[in-house]
């Protein structure tokens, strides 16, 4: 009886044991895919085109790439190249005038003349459109960011697949983030 | 019976639900957790507080000193206003490999105010940020040497740096218009202030976004202003201040970037401008000066930077930022009257366009620089026929992008200024870009806006904060 009991046991804790151990696995596994030395993916800023597939591409739905604000760039113009549409009837805050299909930027008076823009995540669906009417028209202060914490960093991009300008690279995780203002396209003294 | 009473309940009950569901789809509005965006919700301020400004209240006296030089820039785009040079002074079009010869330099406020030459000073209305005051500053040419300096105090905010224009100077005067449209007046010889006017304050006038880039213009020592707000342009003895004509504004047209060229067609002088709102030509002078001799509303942009390209057959160009493209429209006179039609109109991407500078017309071909709009073409220095603006006869390829910096013509060469004050020599042509020389100027630098000026070979540019003095002779 006793040698069935230890028997029984020994299995009960050979499983417990695999089931501690797949967990430690699984759970290493999860820390090591943000770790400093792994690899993760994300937007050169400088080589994107904001073609509009980061929106489309991801399969998360809406897409882990969000629009990111450097303000330290910012002109913080009342007339924003990337909140309103070209042309806008008015430089106000009316949704025929926004250039964003979300209505994801929010526009703040700070003081004459300056306005202050922030990017509402959750409402941001990665299309780049204010993107590109910030670098067209302003300092290019916003900009597309892959954003790690709803990423699913799979094996392959599905955007860096199709993106045209090869701008999705894997970087390591230590520098998962390319922001603007901490981030330039130029070389290394 | 009991199965039946269960069949009945069930139906009721099904009819029920069904009922409820109906009410509830018809009465469930699935936006109701949209946020309607409208207008207000920025709670937009009331607009810069006006400011008492004392027009030249401040002088300072230098030096007396200086080397007087043959040559001049006098103005925005020159004396022809075509941005090219007729100097016979040969320059160089490869600085070798002791690099530029800079002359001199100095430190400026945050701006893009390019100075004017006359005979050997160079005047650039600065703003001075320590002072808080717009400071027109008169340096020697040959070495720099500041002479002296006028302005008045005024609180300007940095928009995209202060200053943005350039003075107008004949023998007798300078002319400035500063960044919130203060008019000022000098007696040139000895920087005397003769008048000043509040042009936002005179004429209800909306001083533009990021501030005024209009550069003001002497004609027959008449100063020749566009106001925008009560009068649309007004023309004022620059010896006595006292206005001369004014153009009506009926339809409130407003101040933009653009700057008034001078442009004799069909027999008559006009003062060709474009306001926010339209197009127009103004008679320059006879009994009619100050009236409207033709205008067009077809071209009608929220920001117009750059002036209108006036070519000898009648046809004017005209080109915006923003997104807005650009128009090319034929001027007709016809028994003394004007009418204008527009030829063709496209976007930034279909054809020549700017958003800042004002592009060149050269042996019949305009050259330009497109914006980061321009599609496939951005960035890139392009040149076109006047017959189709749409269609480049050549651009200067992807590996030679260029910025919102200045362009202009001398001595058979064409330089181009980059963004970061980087110059580039090409040799102008209407067959293709030929690049000569490319040098960095300014370490750096940063947002080099603000047109060129040369006289006697010393070449003026600057980046937002400084400018530098570049000896071209050869």
């Amino acid at each position: 009886m006793n040698k069935t009991q230890n028997r029984r046991k020994f299995i009960q804790n050979g499983a417990r044991l695999s089931l501690l151990l797949s967990l430690g696995t699984v759970s290493a596994a999860a820390l090591r895919r943000v770790s400093g030395e792994d690899y993760v993916w994300q937007i050169d800023p400088f080589e994107c085109t904001q073609c509009g597939r980061c929106a489309t591409e991801c399969v998360k739905k809406p897409s882990a790439v969000k629009c990111v604000h450097a303000y330290a760039l910012c002109g913080y113009c009342d007339l924003c190249g990337g909140y309103l549409k070209p042309g806008a009837i008015a430089r106000d805050t009316a949704a025929e005038n926004q250039l964003c299909p979300t209505a994801a930027i929010e526009r703040k008076f700070i003081e004459e003349p300056y306005f202050e823009y922030h990017i509402i995540e959750d409402l941001c669906i990665g299309c780049g459109k204010c993107v590109k009417g910030c670098t067209s028209f302003g300092n290019g202060s916003l900009h597309l960011q892959i954003i790690h914490d709803i990423c699913d960093n799979c094996n392959e991009c599905a955007i860096a697949r199709v993106c045209p300008s090869d701008a999705i690279k894997r970087v390591k995780g230590s520098e998962a983030y390319k922001v603007k203002g901490d981030f330039t396209n130029k070389p290394k003294a | 019976m009991e199965s039946k009473r269960i069949i009945n309940f069930l139906i009721y009950t099904i009819a029920a639900i069904s009922v409820i569901s109906l009410l509830w789809w018809v009465n469930t509005d699935p936006t109701n957790e949209y946020k309607t965006s409208e207008p207000g919700a920025d709670n937009r301020g009331k607009g810069l507080a006006a400011q008492e400004v004392k027009i030249g209240e401040l002088f300072e006296q230098f030096s007396t000193g200086y080397t007087e030089l043959s040559e001049s820039w006098p103005r925005f785009r020159g004396a022809d206003f075509d941005n090219i040079s007729k100097s016979p002074v040969k320059l160089i079009e490869k600085f070798g490999s002791a690099g530029p010869k800079i002359v001199w330099s100095v430190e400026m406020g945050e701006g893009h105010s390019g100075a004017a030459i006359y005979k050997g000073l160079a005047y650039v209305l600065d703003y001075n940020e320590e002072k808080r005051a717009d400071i027109l500053r008169c340096f020697s040419l040959a070495d720099g040497k500041e002479q002296w300096a006028r302005g008045y105090k005024l609180n300007v905010k940095r928009n995209h740096g202060m200053s943005r224009t350039i003075p107008a100077v004949t023998e007798d005067y300078i002319l400035t218009m500063g960044p919130m449209c203060h008019v000022m007046c000098l007696d040139r010889k000895t920087g005397n202030l003769l008048w000043g006017l509040d042009v936002a304050k005179e004429y209800e006038s909306e001083v533009p976004l990021w501030y005024t880039g209009q550069c003001p213009l002497i004609d027959n020592n008449l100063a020749i202003i566009a106001t925008g707000g009560k009068a649309l342009m007004v023309a004022i003895d620059c010896a006595t201040g006292q206005k001369v004509w004014e153009t009506p504004n009926p339809n409130g047209w407003k101040m933009s970037h653009s700057s008034v060229i001078p442009f004799t067609f069909g027999g008559r002088k006009m003062f060709v401008y474009s306001p926010i709102g339209a197009l127009v030509g103004i008679a320059a002078d006879g009994p009619d000066a100050g009236k409207i001799l033709w205008e067009t509303t077809a071209w009608n942009h929220t920001v117009i930077a750059p002036s209108p390209v006036c070519m000898p057959d009648g046809k004017i160009f005209i080109t915006a930022g923003y997104g807005s493209g650009s128009m090319m429209l034929q001027l007709k006179e016809s028994g003394g009257k004007f009418s204008v039609e527009v030829l063709t109109e496209y976007l930034p991407k279909d054809g020549l366009s700017s958003e800042q500078q004002t592009p060149i017309l050269w042996q019949g071909h305009l050259f330009g620089i497109m914006p980061k709009d321009g599609g496939t073409m951005r960035n890139q220095m392009i040149c076109v026929n006047p017959a189709d603006p749409k269609k480049p006869v050549w651009i200067s390829g992807q590996e030679n992008r260029f910025g919102l910096g200045p362009y202009f013509m001398a001595d058979g060469k064409l330089f181009i200024l980059n963004d970061d004050a980087t110059l580039t020599i090409a040799r102008p042509s209407t067959s293709g870009y030929i690049q000569l020389e490319q040098v960095k100027i300014i370490e750096d630098g940063h947002d080099a806006w603000a047109p060129f000026a040369l006289a006697n070979g010393y070449l003026l540019m600057r980046d937002s904060k400084k400018m530098v003095c570049i000896d071209l002779n050869l």
